[in-house]
C-alpha cells in the first residue's frame, strides 16, 4: 500500500517540508499583495495630490465646489475638512485645517465680540454675514454648512458653541447656558417681529398670563441679557429689544 | 420672509458718521441689566468722544439732554427714531466717563458739566509744547489769550483755559513750562527741553 504522506518519520519530514512552502508561498502572495496595496495607495495618494493641487483653489473659495467636494468625500468616508489632527496630511494637502481653524477663529471672533449685546446668541443668517465681511473680498464666500462644520471643530475646545434651532431658524450660542422654554418661545415671536418685543403682544400671541409673560421678559433682561429695554416706545411704554434678532451694521 | 430690524449707519449734518447702535431704540435707555449697561455706556462714551473731536466740542452738560437746538442735538437725539436720551441717562453716562478719567467735572464740586478728554491732558501738554516750537514761540512770554486764540488757527484753538492749565502743569514738571503773571492775567513761558 502506497500512500502519499507515507508513514513514519519520512513522512513527518515531507509534512514538514510542504507547510514551508506553504507558508513561503503565501508571505510571497501576501507580501506581492502588499506591494500591490502600496503602489496602489501611492497612485491613489498621487492623485488625491493632484486633485489638491488643481482644486484647493477652488474648494477654499467657491462654497458650491466646496459642498460638492464635502459629499464625494463623505461618500467615500474620508473627513478632509476635520482639520489636521483627524484630517492628517490630507488636510495639510488641500490646506482645509488651516481654512477650518482661520474660519473657527472668525467664528469665534463674531461670537465674542458680539457677546455683550447679544447675550452669546446670534442668528445663524447674521454670524454668516458678519464673518463673511471679516473675511472681506479676498476670503471667499462662505455658507451656513462651512459654519456648522466649523463649529463642530470647536467642539473639543469645550468653548460650548452650539447649534440651535429656534422657531424655524437657526442660532448659534456661544455662551453655556441652558434656554428654557418659554425664551425660546419669547426669542421666536422677537424674531418675527423684527427684534422688539412687548408683553401684550407676547400674552396675545401665547395665551400666558400676565405674569408668566412679564416673568419671561424680565429674566431675559436681567438674568440673561438677551433682551435690551426701551421705555421710550410710542405704542406701549415699554418695549423690550432682541439684539439676537436684529441685524448690525457694524 | 426675513423681518429683521435693520439698524445702519448714518452720516450727520455735520459729516459725523454715526454708528449703527445709534438707530437701536434701546439705546436710550439706561439698562437694568449690569452687563448690557456697560457695553451700553461704553458706546456712548466713545460716541460722545468721537463726535466731540469731530465737532472741537470741550464741554457736556446734562442740560443738553433737557433743551434741543445746541451742539449735541445729532447725538443726544434720533429724530429717525423718535428717541433721546434724557437727562438721568446722560448724567449716569458722564459720572461714567469721569470715573474713567475720559471727563472730568469742570468747575469741580458740581456734577451738571464737564469738560471732555477727547484728547488726555498729557496729550494737549505735547500739543501744546510743539505748536510753540513749531511756530517759534519758546522763551517768549504768552498769554493764554495767544494760545486760546491764535492769528492763524492751532489745534488750541478755543482750548477751555482749564484744561490749558493742566496741560502747562504737565510741562512744568519736566521744566518745560513757566507760569507768569502777566498785565491782564496769566501767561506762560515754554522752554525746549527732553521729553
Amino acid at each position: 500500500m502506497h500512500r502519499r504522506g507515507g508513514v513514519g518519520l519520512a513522512a513527518f519530514d515531507r509534512q514538514e517540508q510542504s507547510n514551508r512552502s506553504f507558508a513561503e508561498l503565501s508571505s510571497a502572495l501576501s507580501r506581492s499583495q502588499v506591494e500591490h496595496l502600496h503602489s496602489q495607495l501611492n497612485q491613489f495618494r498621487t492623485a488625491l495630490a493632484r486633485f489638491a493641487s488643481t482644486h484647493r483653489d477652488s474648494i477654499r473659495s467657491d462654497p458650491n465646489f466646496r459642498h460638492a467636494f464635502q459629499q464625494m468625500c463623505s461618500s467615500i468616508g474620508v473627513d478632509p475638512l476635520a482639520g489636521p489632527r483627524k484630517g492628517g496630511w490630507w488636510a495639510e494637502m488641500l490646506g482645509m485645517g488651516d481654512w477650518q481653524y482661520e474660519l473657527g477663529v472668525q467664528i469665534v471672533d463674531v461670537c465674542v465680540s458680539t457677546r455683550e449685546r447679544n447675550g452669546g446668541l446670534i442668528e445663524m443668517s447674521e454670524l454668516v454675514r458678519l464673518v463673511s465681511k471679516l473675511r472681506g473680498v479676498t476670503g471667499g464666500g462662505i455658507t451656513e454648512e462651512d459654519v456648522v462644520r466649523s463649529i463642530k471643530t470647536l467642539e473639543p475646545l469645550g468653548a460650548g458653541y452650539q447649534v440651535v434651532e429656534i422657531g424655524s431658524r437657526k442660532m448659534v450660542r456661544s455662551v453655556v447656558k441652558e434656554l428654557d422654554e418659554d425664551q425660546s418661545v419669547v426669542l421666536a415671536i422677537a424674531q418675527s417681529e423684527g427684534g422688539r418685543i412687548v408683553e401684550d403682544i407676547l400674552i396675545h400671541r401665547t395665551g400666558w398670563t400676565r405674569e408668566r409673560a412679564r416673568a419671561a421678559l424680565e429674566n431675559m433682561v436681567h438674568r440673561d441679557g438677551l433682551c435690551w429695554l426701551d421705555d421710550q416706545d410710542e405704542q406701549y411704554g415699554r418695549a423690550y429689544w432682541v439684539p439676537s434678532a436684529m441685524q448690525w451694521d457694524l | 420672509m426675513t423681518n429683521v430690524m435693520s439698524l445702519s449707519t448714518h452720516t450727520t449734518a455735520s459729516g459725523f458718521l454715526l454708528p449703527s447702535i445709534h438707530s437701536a431704540p434701546p439705546f436710550f435707555t439706561q439698562q437694568p441689566n449690569p452687563g448690557t449697561q456697560a457695553i451700553a455706556i461704553e458706546q456712548w462714551t466713545r460716541l460722545i468722544l468721537t463726535y466731540a473731536r469731530h465737532r472741537r466740542l470741550f464741554v457736556l452738560r446734562v442740560e443738553d439732554a433737557e433743551t434741543t437746538g445746541n451742539d449735541w442735538d445729532e447725538i443726544l437725539r434720533n429724530e429717525r427714531i423718535n428717541r433721546k436720551l434724557l437727562p438721568p441717562y446722560l448724567s449716569h453716562i458722564l459720572s461714567a466717563m469721569v470715573a474713567k478719567d475720559l471727563a472730568v467735572y469742570e468747575p469741580p464740586r458740581q456734577t451738571r458739566s464737564v469738560l471732555l478728554y477727547w484728547r488726555s491732558p498729557d496729550e494737549w501738554a505735547e500739543t501744546l509744547h510743539s505748536w510753540a516750537t513749531a511756530t517759534g514761540q519758546l522763551n517768549t512770554i504768552l498769554t493764554f489769550y495767544d494760545i486760546t486764540d491764535p492769528p492763524i488757527e492751532s489745534e488750541l484753538t478755543g482750548i477751555p483755559i482749564p484744561l490749558l492749565r493742566k496741560a502747562i502743569s504737565i510741562l512744568g514738571k519736566t521744566g518745560r513750562a513757566q507760569m507768569i503773571g502777566v498785565a491782564d492775567g496769566e501767561g506762560v513761558r515754554l522752554f525746549a527741553g527732553g521729553r
